[in-house]
């Protein structure tokens, strides 16, 4: 207030003018203050079912971030991948899969016998295992779950397909018969085991409908889910029945990002300890970090070029380029791809080349083929050439009795991995006189094409397409049905038919020796490669961080030869065996800052506040009372 | 003539809410028959399908399912999300105050520091304070909201960690107090209603401005300052008052449509509001979810503009006089 002589005049100015901006100030400050509080009071009800105290940066809380979290943990309508992480943790499968190699090991059941005809297997289940809300474990919740979760289960539908009946003698003892010879019955249910005693009582129409199961979500597993608040956190606490080995982490927390960078930065940051699906783009950086640890672990998934090979009589209105149909034409695309390159460009590396229609991480069942097209232009050119198609240089198309190798290859949109794979694909047949029109798609118009019927029969309308598939964590059945003739007209996407093929499948289904059945697979996946039905481009991994300033302990797992960090989705035992690293205090980035983040909002607040009070006081700046008003133009 | 007035104002945003919710309906239908979404598994049976479509009632022909829709919506039942099975009005309402407090904050900040920059700029027309303000104005304002964001995490979330870059109160955390919770919602508030209050300044400070610039050279402001009142005065008391008419209608009728807009800022900072379900709808295609969030985005600007209608009405006196 240097005005001097101003400062008369601008006292009795401002009287009026300072009550009606002191209002204002007052009126904006209590209506930030109510819209504060405003959804604090929304929330409240739901936080109410923690039990647990003040636990940011407690380090007996293991924090994972994701960006997609499960919609409902209601098993029967669910349809997100992350339930798995989730329920695999809450509950137990009726076998649950080995840490070391993935077979079968005690779930519900303590131990198993198989009959002589294959067609009956007989379960002991374990009496010692208990509900978290103290009711025992009984063979009636194996058939409930078998029957009505297999039955009904959006995602756990097809396993129990083969099932004729469920037997239970005593409540120790589940008998399992089928029409017909499965491995899958050890090993390969993934159906998880429910209590009858929850679920049993409600009906089946609201079970498949808007029921949302209570918390905590009863189970058998270590943890069990206590808070639920979709879109930003699923909090599992240890199971008060729990009787297994001690968890070295007492609450597990998956905590909600608005998407994967906000996920990456927070693992930077020390606001989460953990991230289970980290991008292939950012896979690299995240690895510099000191405290960070990352872990690349092969997946049963894959990315495939199907092509459409649909017989004529299965699809007689199948839409396409009929070349594709020619095996030599196929078998050249498979040599003139370079799927080292592929995998180098679209997934940054972090993925495996891959060989064959069975992924390399059923170790049980895997051997690299005979026949594996290795990167050889040269010899897809001599292929192409015996096979009658004429060079018409370089980067031109091939013709043959006015047909012509230019395929479209359609791939999703958002998928950028597929569409960078789709132009590696596209540059390198070219070379060898195969042309490749990459057409990015939805991927609702790239099923509309794979799924298109014409007069009841299938009629896929492509050439070819990028894609993938994943499958489940021991048994490769899954992954080898779609290859199957039964499939056409289902699940089959490149329509590969081989009658030879679909005998070997029912074959190794019913054959529960591992070695002898892998020699059964080992014809299917020849019989693939030979006729080039399916070309697999890469088998992708599953890319982890976590921070070693918060966990130790990690050992890898499922298979224990190079696997994951916490045998994500399949197994909670290599979870009960990590524990908060030592040193690892209550702070992480965001709570050293909470302190000083309050203080900068205070002074910010005032600034502002003050400020406008300024502005509403002011005697105009540095401008003599005096000057004229600026009225030029 | 006032309670006309009004009613043809109320009139007008009744229709345009009937032609909203008749375009909402159609918009959806035209995107192809949702079962194709809705049978995730490609291998569903027939019957499934048909259970399905009787589930979500697209089995009736078309002016039923209107008629249904037109029921439903007036009683405030949007369906069933098709991912979590909750009804899209308990997802709406969960979402909606946090999107209200977001933009609010937002919202009041911007006008209040945009008018105040405004006023300053305008009465130091031509000066530097002018140019740097409307610099910094013009490139709030040309900048992406959600670079705004990005940037502001970059420096107070991760070069000088003082700050929460993300949600909207850390999570898995049983408050003391309802204060210490208010006090942790506020801390993680920080950052987005920045980011909200410089995507907004711009424009509020561009309209002040030039409001004022227009009020300053009328007549009755020349009157004022003839009869020997202080400069600041005429300013403050009379300048002041009629320029601000403009920014008031703005702020009122951006109040609805930065509902909607804060949609990149919301997923940027995990900030759990109708923005970040409507982006997570989008992703998992649930179409129920996004119906809701439409109407409520298209009544949202509705309301705001009636609601600027009003409040000129009650600020212009020449609005009353017609």
């Amino acid at each position: 207030m240097k005005f001097g002589a101003e400062e008369q005049s601008g006292k009795t100015t401002t009287s009026g003018q300072t009550k009606v901006g002191m209002a204002l100030i007052a009126l904006i400050a209590a209506a930030a203050f109510g819209l504060v509080t405003l959804p604090a009071l929304a929330q409240d009800d739901t936080s109410a079912t923690s039990t647990s105290t003040d636990s940011a940066g407690d380090p007996s809380v293991l924090r994972i971030g994701w960006a997609q979290d499960p919609q409902t943990l209601n098993p029967f309508v669910a349809l997100d991948e992350e339930n798995y992480n989730v329920w695999s943790l809450n509950w137990d499968l009726l076998t649950n899969f080995s840490t070391e190699d993935l077979s079968p090991v005690p779930g519900i059941a303590k131990s198993w016998e198989v009959s002589d005809d294959r067609k009956t297997v007989t379960f002991k289940l374990d009496p010692e295992k208990v509900w978290s809300d103290g009711e025992p474990v009984t063979s009636a919740d194996v058939k409930f779950s078998l029957e009505t979760l297999g039955g009904e289960g959006d995602i756990f539908s097809g396993y129990t397909d083969e099932i004729t009946s469920i037997k239970t003698p005593d409540d120790e003892t589940v008998v399992i018969t089928t029409k017909r010879p499965d491995a899958r019955i050890v090993g390969g249910i993934f159906v998880y085991i429910i209590p009858e005693h929850i679920y049993g009582d409600v009906p089946i129409k609201d079970l498949t409908g808007s029921y949302q199961p209570d918390l905590p979500l009863v189970g058998s597993g270590p943890y069990m889910v206590t808070e639920f608040d979709r879109g930003r956190i699923v909090q599992l606490e240890q199971n008060p029945e729990w009787n297994g080995p001690e968890p070295g982490f007492g609450e597990v927390q998956y905590i909600k990002y608005g998407n994967q960078d906000a996920v990456e930065r927070a693992l930077r940051l020390g606001e989460v300890d953990m991230v289970v699906e980290v991008d292939p783009s950012t896979f690299q950086r995240i690895s510099e970090d000191p405290n960070i640890e990352t872990l690349s672990s092969p997946s049963p998934s894959y990315t495939e070029l199907a092509f459409n090979i649909c017989p004529d009589d299965l699809c007689p209105d199948a839409e396409r380029n009929t070349a594709i149909q020619d095996t030599a034409v196929r078998q050249a695309i498979a040599y003139a791809v370079d799927r080292e390159r592929v995998n180098a460009i679209s997934s940054r590396g972090t993925s495996t080349p891959g060989a064959g229609i069975l992924p390399s991480f059923y170790t049980a069942f895997f051997e690299t083929p005979e026949q594996n097209y290795e990167f050889d232009p040269e010899m897809a050119k001599q292929i192409l050439d015996e096979a009658g198609w004429q060079d018409n240089g370089e980067g031109e198309a091939r013709t043959q009795d006015g047909e012509e190798l230019s395929f479209d290859l359609a791939v999703r949109s958002e998928s950028p991995s597929n569409i960078q794979a789709a132009k590696v694909v596209a540059e390198q047949a070219a070379d060898v006189g195969i042309i490749f029109n990459v057409d990015v798609i939805s991927v609702d118009k790239l099923t509309e094409m794979t799924v298109r019927f014409q007069n009841g029969k299938p009629a896929p309308d492509f050439d070819t397409f990028i894609w993938g598939w994943g499958g489940d964590p021991y048994d490769p059945s899954f992954l080898l049905s779609l290859l199957t003739t039964d499939e056409i007209g289902s699940l089959s996407d490149g329509f590969y038919s081989n009658p030879e093929y679909d005998k070997l499948y029912d074959e190794q289904r019913g054959v529960f020796d591992t070695a002898e059945r892998k020699a059964l697979i080992q014809q299917m996946v020849a019989l693939v490669q030979e006729d080039m039905g399916y070309l697999i481009l890469t088998e992708d991994a599953n890319l982890q961080a976590y921070r070693t300033d918060r966990i130790q302990g990690v050992e890898p797992a499922c298979p224990s030869d190079g696997g994951d960090l916490i045998c994500e989705q399949v197994s909670y035992e290599p979870l009960l065996a990590i524990s908060p690293a030592d040193g690892s205090s209550s702070s992480s980035g965001s709570d050293d800052g909470g302190g000083a983040g309050i203080v900068v909002a205070i002074i910010a607040a005032i600034a502002i506040l003050g400020g406008g009070a300024m502005f509403l006081r002011s005697r105009s700046g540095r401008r003599k009372d005096d000057e004229p008003l600026e009225f030029e133009e | 003539m006032t309670s006309r007035w009004l009613a043809a104002k109320t009139g007008a945003a009744v229709l345009t809410l009937v032609f909203v919710l008749i375009f909402n309906f159609f918009l959806f239908r035209v995107m192809g028959d949702p079962t194709t979404q809705l049978a995730r598994l490609p291998n569903s049976s027939p019957e499934e399908i048909a259970k399905l479509r009787a589930d979500y009632g697209i089995d009736k022909p078309i002016t039923g399912q209107f008629a249904d829709y037109i029921g439903d919506t007036l009683t405030l039942d949007l369906g069933i999300s098709q991912r979590s099975r909750e009804t899209v009005w308990d997802e709406i309402k969960s979402a909606l105050p946090w999107t209200l407090l977001l933009v609010g904050t937002g919202t009041a900040l911007a006008t209040l520091i945009g008018a105040w920059m405004g006023v300053m700029a305008a009465s130091r027309r031509g000066t530097k304070t002018d140019d740097g303000l409307l610099g910094f104005s013009l490139f709030t304002y040309a900048s992406p909201e959600y670079w705004i964001g990005i940037i502001l995490i970059l420096i107070f979330a991760v070069a000088i960690p003082i700050l929460p870059a993300g949600q909207q109160v850390d999570p898995g955390i049983e408050f003391s107090s309802f204060f210490a919770e208010a006090l942790n919602v506020a801390e993680h508030m920080i950052l987005p209603v920045a980011a909200m209050t410089l995507m907004l300044l711009g424009q509020y400070f561009l309209i002040m401005r030039s409001s004022m610039v227009d009020v300053m050279t009328e007549d009755f402001i020349t009157v004022k300052r003839a009869i020997g009142l202080p400069r600041e005065r005429v300013i403050n008391r009379h300048a002041v008052p009629n320029a601000l008419l403009p920014l008031v209608t703005l702020a009122a009728i951006q109040f609805g449509a930065v509902v909607g807009g804060a949609i990149t800022i919301e997923t940027i900072f995990s900030w759990p509001g109708l923005g970040q379900l409507t982006f997570d709808a989008i992703n998992t295609k649930d179409f129920p979810v996004l119906q809701g969030t439409f109407l409520v985005f298209s009544i949202g600007v509705i309301l705001a503009n009636l609601l600027a209608d009003i409040l000129y009405f009650f600020l212009d006196p020449r609005v009353q006089a017609r």
